[in-house]
């Protein structure tokens, strides 16, 4: 036990840990998370400031008195913008519809002759 | 499991063989170079003359080789080496930083007479590594992979979901915890600020901070000379970040429960465009302007992003996410791999390194968690967000994402997670470089 406690003394040390250091390690996490909170806050507000400035200019130009901006999901947006896409640049499947097979204009062939396919030699 | 004990097996075997044999057993063979630097005996005259010469000439040539050079140290971490390299091509683990730093490692400890002046070492002035390592040492490489790394990152997730970012916040704990927990092992207030940064889960992070808090140059309050801790730092903080499929599922299993588990988040929304350019511009002017010491590197990363987001310059975006990030990655793999140079690496500082860096990865981890559990007791039921995500405030981008998005699908094969997960992701990028910047502004 004695020779552990000596160990331990020896190995760690306490001392390091003063004001300096402490006040290092506690504002040092403070300010990070005041940088990233104020971030936060900043971003939240962004969105809110372009939907104002969009009411505002829509109002103006009369398109509508109380106009609400939808927060769209993003991957709504994403399946709209796909369809409008594929509608605009009309990459989507667009077939006559007809399955059957065309007929050949050369009708005869030697692998269709019906002639090679009986037997000459009739079996009295 | 099987790969967790694997990983840690060779490294506590690569630690006690270290411990166990003295890094100069093989010395005894170098030999003085002034005697080497000696003309071999000239033959004058006879066929005894010119046989002497020839031995004489074939023994030199011999004391030149690496077989006469090596030590155990040098062995052990060809072993190290070899066991990065294994790791990314078996495992993959990280591959593109592991391959570079495994065959640095093979570089740097190629064993070579090293007072011969043959200007071959990496901290020989004058060498081809030591001019590559420049970069290292004077933190240039470090800002240029944080352009790559805002060129190629999307932050729309972060931008729809701000209060996200307040993981990449907590999850400092690991820094400033291991800070403290490096100054009570007995390191210097600087080098422990370095040792810390390994929390941050960020190899260019770590890098910079070690090239200018534990470069072996600085000079103390006490008037002794700064250890020379780069390498240690970024193989440690490397080697923990290819390690978070590893080190990460357990904590988050322990701490975080089956019902917060298949919490499923609200899917985030849709960010114009406008939003995406003013994001670089307003986090470069109030990170940089509360912590000026972070602008190398926050600098660069919303300028990266700025250069992608704007649309009008797609060249410079498209060279800084793919040319030139890969460029400075394989010549700071390289050079940080050859910088463990075993006279330099083997010391049990490297060792205490490597058990505060594990600390740090896991305190971090643990505090993104607890903290995520925290904001949902603020939160209203459907705006929840899944507790899991706040392991990925370490920033470790995107192994740590990934990983939640696992472990997120293990509780509920319907839940993706790893776009709600890249949002602390990046914030954690964010929060590790403040830290850095923090830590820098104090202890410099």
């Amino acid at each position: 036990m004695i020779i552990n406690m000596i160990i331990i003394n020896k190995i760690l040390d306490f001392s390091a840990i003063n004001a300096f250091t402490t006040s290092v390690a506690i504002v040092g996490y403070v300010i990070v998370f005041l940088v990233l909170l104020l971030l936060t806050l900043v971003y939240n507000l962004i969105p809110k400031i372009i939907a104002f400035n969009v009411r505002r200019r829509r109002k103006k130009q009369g398109k509508c008195d109380d106009c609400e901006i939808a927060d769209t999901e993003g991957d709504v947006t994403a399946a709209i913008t796909m369809a409008l896409y594929m509608h605009l640049n009309e990459i989507h499947d667009e077939d006559s519809n007809g399955i059957t097979i065309r007929r050949v204009s050369k009708q005869y062939s030697p692998w269709s002759s019906k002639i090679y396919a009986t037997n000459p030699f009739v079996r009295i | 499991m099987k790969r967790l004990l694997t990983v840690f097996g060779i490294i506590a075997i690569i630690a006690a063989i270290s411990m166990v044999f003295p890094k100069t057993a093989f010395t005894d063979t170098q030999k003085d170079t002034t005697e080497l630097s000696q003309p071999a005996p000239v033959a004058i005259d006879g066929a005894q003359n010119d046989a002497e010469a020839a031995t004489g000439g074939l023994k030199k040539f011999f004391e030149y080789t690496g077989f006469a050079n090596v030590t155990s140290g040098h062995l052990i971490m060809l072993v190290v080496g070899l066991i990065f390299i294994y790791l990314a091509i078996r495992y993959d683990y990280e591959p593109l930083l592991l391959i570079p730093i495994g065959v640095g490692i093979l570089i740097g400890n190629i064993p070579f007479m090293l007072d011969a002046g043959l200007q071959l070492g990496i901290y020989e002035s004058g060498s081809v590594m030591n001019y590559l390592y420049f970069g290292v040492t004077a933190g240039i490489y470090p800002p240029i992979i944080f352009l790559g790394i805002g060129a190629m990152t999307d932050f729309s997730s972060l931008i729809s979901n701000p209060k996200l970012m307040l993981l990449g916040a907590a999850a400092q704990l690991g820094v400033f915890a291991t800070f403290l927990g490096a100054l009570i092992l007995g390191f210097h207030p600087a080098e422990a600020g370095a040792i810390g940064i390994i929390g941050g889960a960020d190899g260019p992070t770590a890098i910079f901070l070690s090239s200018k808090l534990a470069n072996g140059v600085n000079i103390l309050s006490d008037g002794t000379t700064v250890k020379n801790l780069i390498g240690p730092i970024a193989i440690a903080a490397y080697s923990y970040m290819a390690l978070v499929p590893v080190i990460q599922p357990p904590i988050m299993r322990l701490l975080i429960t089956k019902k917060e588990r298949v919490i499923k988040m609200k899917s985030p929304r849709a960010v114009s465009k406008l939003e995406k350019i003013l994001f670089p511009i307003i986090g470069l002017l109030f990170t940089a302007y509360i912590s000026p010491s972070s602008l190398p590197l926050l600098g660069m990363l919303f300028f990266g992003n700025l250069l992608k987001e704007s649309g009008v310059t797609k060249r410079l975006a498209d060279t800084a996410r793919t040319s030139l990030i890969d460029i400075v990655t394989i010549v700071l793999g390289l050079t940080v791999g050859a910088s463990t140079q075993a006279d330099i690496f083997l010391t049990s500082e490297s060792i205490l390194i490597f058990v505060l860096g594990a600390a740090s990865f896991m305190i971090a981890t643990a505090g993104g968690l607890l903290f995520a559990k925290v904001m949902n007791l603020f939160l209203s039921e459907e705006n929840k967000i899944n507790p899991l995500v706040g392991a990925a405030g370490v920033s470790a981008v995107p192994d740590s994402a990934r990983v939640v998005h696992v472990e997120g699908l293990k509780a509920n094969p319907n839940n993706h997670l790893l776009m709600h997960a890249m949002a602390p992701n990046v914030a954690g990028v964010i929060g590790s470089a403040v830290a850095a910047g923090i830590l820098l502004s104090y202890l410099l």
